[in-house]
């Protein structure tokens, strides 16, 4: 495990976290969404340098986090990404969008309402509302999935009005991320991936449908996360309930690039390294967070003919190199995310984890 | 005693009018559920009751305030629940008893993050009285909690450390819970020379000696106009001199150097020196332990143990945690004869239960902390953990496992049936054998389902668990609601989750009777991702198969869909009632202008349709004919049954047509 793990209980089972964007430093407020409270919130940290000292100098006591301001939600929150530097999205468990704006003060940041998107998913024959269960931002759209599988696509400049409504499943969609500005790639229970492009209205979708790998064929796997390598966008990796990571090359969806074994408790997140490719980070229900790196050296002859390590399937586990970050929490991480070398994780112990110098 | 217990008015219109008497009934999640109640007898007569009517009959739902539902309390909760997890491990290797006097600093840790989080919480701008009301009710509760942790800690957890000698940490337990002497100790310190002329200058002094703050009493001693004086001057000399034990000394050494100094004392005292400055020689006559002096000290003091641990400094500066018992009550007998009309709070009772070594009374009454029992669970766990008192609950026949036990299973239980608290509740029922994981297969499926991803954390638990029970009652849940949605797929894929083979077949057979009433297939996309999943019930393998049939159809791919179609025909495993739509899907086929069907297929085709289809009809027609008056509740309920005869014949036509046809070009191929 790393060294510099902090805890800090702040009394929410923790849905999403992110880091507020920053250009030129490193991030020191994050957003955290809860799920499963008598009342959910969004609310936003920043990092203070602690005031007790206890008389030890250890590094990660540096600072803690202090909730600036916090915005009520009607139910749990599923989906938060930015938007821009300063608008962040909200998908909640209402089947709702919501936008809000940060202001960032000398003392205390702010969090305000923007922008609420009508009902977006929601169950037809009762007519009640279906949770939004993931959210994706690309430029100012924002692509939202729920369990009623229609996959819906908003522009930020105007949440009242969808751009584009697709009926894309007919089971629960779990998560969603676009591939490039109009491809985006579902995934639902089943552990059926799709993929769909928003030019097109829901009859004229190419059906392009692939199935993630699974080590017992007669299991259910669902798909929970998938992710898109930030330079190479053809890679696509999605983590599933058994714990294992398939990596598929998008040009070629005949059969999976790599299939990697990994944690042994459904796969809540996995993410790359914002700036750095190379690194990727897994989180899993069992309370665990890895670090995938490519080995640099090993990688060098590889790269000359263009190929990602990813994708050379029985190989991979030569070209990349794994370790824990985070390990042993014993309650499953949802969700969390790096921004240089740091990483937060939002999990169901009620506690936010920051871990410095991750590499 | 405090025996008040809580009384509450229902005001119910109905239980008034019928002789103001309601019945409960307890409901899970630790409700009551009242409501009126009318005495019924076996001598009653039959008659509609006089309030019959009048009044609506209301359910009240009675729910014990618990400080759960306080967030910051959560944090509480959650740490000690990572710590008594961490304990539970280790547990399993054995380690020294400086590893659980770091778990009990850590509770202790925790208890005090949070008075601290409360009292900030407090202070916010945005707080309601009714929240102020309960946040002191959270720190009155947990601040005694962490008092007596405290001392307990000193008693029986420390002492096997150190060489049993108790007042030094006695006195630091006194002056954290009484802090308020501290902060005027250092005004008077940061006030210099001029301290000695504030009223409470001596009162303050005092208090300090008896809390054993010798060291900053001599530093406020100093500063004063008078520290010259040859009076100060001595009295700086006895206290500075005074021998306090440090780790690894020789006892008796220290005892017989002690006792000097406080002989000298003595004599000092009773030769007049401090005659001149009676402030000051009332200074030193608490510090030789004289007894008027403390006397007029306990009358100021709050609560019977603040000076207990000052008077032994100067007293019984090696008293042993055994000695202790008989040294508190005599202290208490004492402050009891002083302040005649005191009574004894809660707290209070319990610290002599400590200093007394009355464990067996201490665990009963903290039990009766308004805390869900947060605190005797976790201490009781960490002394079974520990092994300390192993010999005291032995000779007190307490059966310390099994209370442990019957502690850990109540607090577990309560955690998983409050609101959102089932993930901690978990960990404590893990720890109790059979019964916890029977009570853990009986919650988890209590819990109220809200969203599928909420329900998969359920079934991850119960799977780790081995617990498939938990797990496929919650999957058919959510596949009856699906059911009731109207989305199909959405109920399958749950249906063969829950591995019920009646359920999955239930819904494949809704799917395909649909399609054999309208021609729609619903939720196609999930018909053709089943892969080897379909195996669970042969009615979903003739389903995902006969989907396959409709797409390769529908692809004009009709050579392989044929073949598909013979080997379904074949398969022995269509139903009933899709026989007519699954013949009549050859037609097309065997009717098309190029031939699609070999003539063995054919054949199997014609043996199918005179051998399945004819008789199941002519078994419809019994029926029919038997229940005429029903309008024809059959499997045909479409166009195709009143031309039943007419389709048959088509059928059978067509046969024959592509036999001969079929027939013909293979014998020519062949030759």
């Amino acid at each position: 495990m790393a060294a510099n793990v902090s805890i800090h209980y702040v009394s929410e089972k923790i849905s999403k976290v992110r880091w507020v964007p920053e250009q030129l430093q490193e991030s020191e407020r994050f957003i955290s969404g809860s799920w499963d409270m008598s009342k959910n919130f969004v609310r936003i940290w920043r990092l203070q340098s602690n005031q007790h000292q206890f008389g030890n100098t250890d590094a990660s006591l540096d600072f803690t986090p202090r909730c600036n301001d916090k915005i009520a939600m009607q139910d749990e929150v599923n989906g938060l990404e930015f938007v821009d530097h300063n608008t962040l999205a909200v998908g909640c468990a209402d089947g709702h969008l919501s936008l809000f704006n940060l202001q960032r003060a000398v003392e205390e940041d702010k969090l305000q309402f923007q922008a609420r998107s009508e009902r977006l998913h929601s169950l037809k024959r009762s007519d009640s509302s279906a949770p939004c269960t993931a959210i994706a931002a690309y430029g100012s759209d924002v692509a939202t999935v729920g369990e009623d599988g229609v996959l819906n696509v908003l522009s930020a400049n105007n949440l009242k009005q969808v751009k584009r409504s697709i009926d894309a499943d007919s089971i629960s969609l779990f998560a969603v991320t676009y591939v490039n500005q109009h491809e985006l790639v579902t995934a639902n229970r089943m552990g059926v991936l799709r993929m769909f492009d928003t030019r097109l209205s829901s009859e004229a979708q190419p059906k392009i449908a692939f199935m993630a790998a699974c080590e017992d064929d007669k299991a259910s796997n669902f798909v929970s996360a998938i992710t898109v390598h930030p330079m190479q966008q053809h890679i696509l990796m999605c983590g599933s309930e058994e714990g294992t990571v398939t990596v598929w090359d998008l040009r070629n969806l005949a059969y999976p690039a790599s299939y990697l074994t990994a944690h042994n408790s459904p796969i809540n997140d996995i993410r790359f390294h914002s700036k750095d490719p190379s690194k990727l980070f897994t989180a899993a229900e069992g309370g665990e967070v890895w670090l995938w790196s490519e080995n640099k050296a090993l990688n060098e002859s590889n790269q000359k003919d263009g190929n990602s390590a990813w994708l050379s399937g029985e190989r991979v586990r030569t070209l990349i190199d794994l370790g824990g970050v985070l390990t042993n929490t014993r309650k499953a991480i949802n969700s969390f995310d790096v921004h240089g070398s740091r990483l937060v994780c939002g999990s169901d112990t009620e506690a936010v984890y920051i871990v410095d110098d991750i590499f | 005693m405090d025996d008040d217990i809580p009384a509450f008015e229902l005001g119910d219109k109905l239980a008034m009018r019928c002789g103001n008497t309601l019945t409960g009934v307890f409901v899970p999640g630790s409700k009551i559920a009242l409501s009126a109640f009318h005495p019924v007898k076996w001598n009653s007569q039959d008659v509609p009751t006089d309030s019959a009517g009048r009044d609506p009959v209301l359910i009240y739902m009675a729910e014990e305030a618990s400080l759960s539902d306080e967030p910051l309390l959560r944090s509480l909760l959650a740490e000690a629940n990572s710590t008594f997890a961490t304990l539970q491990q280790m547990g399993h290797m054995k380690v020294v008893n400086s590893e659980y006097l770091k778990i009990s600093l850590t509770y202790r840790s925790i208890i005090r993050a949070f008075l601290e989080k409360v009292e900030l919480a407090k202070k916010s701008i945005d707080v309601q009285p009714s929240q102020i009301k309960r946040y002191n009710e959270a720190i009155m509760v947990f601040y005694a909690v962490e008092c007596l942790w405290h001392l307990f800690e000193i008693l029986y957890m420390e002492q096997q450390q150190h060489n049993q000698l108790v007042v030094q940490k006695l006195l630091q337990w006194a002056r954290f819970h009484f802090p308020q002497t501290e902060d005027r100790a250092t005004d008077l310190l940061l006030m210099a020379d001029e301290a000695s002329d504030c009223d409470d200058y001596w009162p303050i002094l005092r208090t300090l000696l008896m809390f054993g703050e010798v060291d900053v009493t001599r530093a406020i001693l100093c500063q004063s106009r008078k520290a010259r004086e040859p009076a100060y001057q001595a009295a700086e000399l006895i206290l500075k001199s005074m021998p306090v034990y440090k780790e690894g000394y020789a006892l008796q050494k220290f005892l017989s150097q002690w006792e000097f100094w406080h002989l000298d004392l003595e004599r000092k005292l009773q030769a007049n020196i401090f005659a001149s400055e009676p402030e000051l020689e009332w200074l030193l006559q608490l510090v030789c332990g004289n007894n008027e002096q403390w006397n007029a000290g306990i009358k100021t003091s709050q609560d019977w143990y603040e000076f207990l641990p000052g008077y032994l400094l100067y007293t019984k500066p090696a008293c042993k945690p055994f000695e202790l018992r008989i040294v508190a009550t005599s202290w208490l007998n004492r402050w009891s004869q002083l302040k005649p009309d005191w009574q004894m709070s809660n707290m209070s009772r319990m610290v002599m239960q400590l200093m007394e070594h009355d464990i067996k009374v201490f665990i009963y009454d903290s039990q009766k902390l308004n805390d869900t029992h947060w605190f005797s669970t976790h201490l009781i766990d960490l002394v079974y953990q520990s092994g300390h008192l192993k010999s005291y609950f032995e000779q007190n026949s307490l059966d310390l496992p099994a209370l442990r036990h019957s502690m850990i299973y109540e607090y577990g239980s309560y955690l998983m049936t409050s609101k959102n608290l089932w993930q901690f509740g978990v960990d404590y029922l893990d720890c109790c054998q059979k019964e916890g994981e029977a009570a853990i297969e009986l919650l988890l499926p209590r819990i109220p389902l809200k969203t599928e991803r909420q329900a998969f954390k359920i079934i991850s638990l119960a799977r780790q668990r081995g617990l498939l029970g938990v797990e496929q009652e919650i999957c058919k849940v959510l596949s009856k609601r699906s059911t009731q949605e109207g989305r199909h797929g959405n109920a399958l894929e749950w249906a063969i989750r829950s591995k019920d083979v009646i359920l999955v077949t239930a819904i494949a057979d809704f799917i395909l009777q649909h399609y054999s009433n309208t021609g729609i297939m619903l939720c196609p996309d999930v018909l053709a991702s089943f892969g080897a999943r379909m195996f669970i019930s042969p009615r979903l393998v003739f389903l995902a198969k006969y989907y396959e049939f409709y797409e390769l159809y529908r692809k004009r791919e009709f050579l392989s869909a044929a073949d598909l179609l013979v080997n379904l025909l074949d398969s022995k495993i269509t139903p009933d009632y899709f026989w007519p739509s699954l013949l009549i899907d050859a037609v097309p086929m065997l009717e098309s202008k190029d031939p699609k069907i070999f003539s063995q297929e054919t054949v199997a085709i014609l043996r199918h349709l005179e051998t399945e289809l004819v008789p199941l009809i002519e078994r419809n027609k019994r029926k029919t004919a038997t229940f005429s008056n029903q309008s024809s509740k059959t499997v045909f309920k479409d166009f195709r049954v009143e031309n039943i005869e007419e389709i048959l014949n088509l059928m059978r036509l067509a046969c024959a047509r592509n036999l001969s046809r079929a027939l013909i070009i293979e014998k020519t191929l062949s030759l």
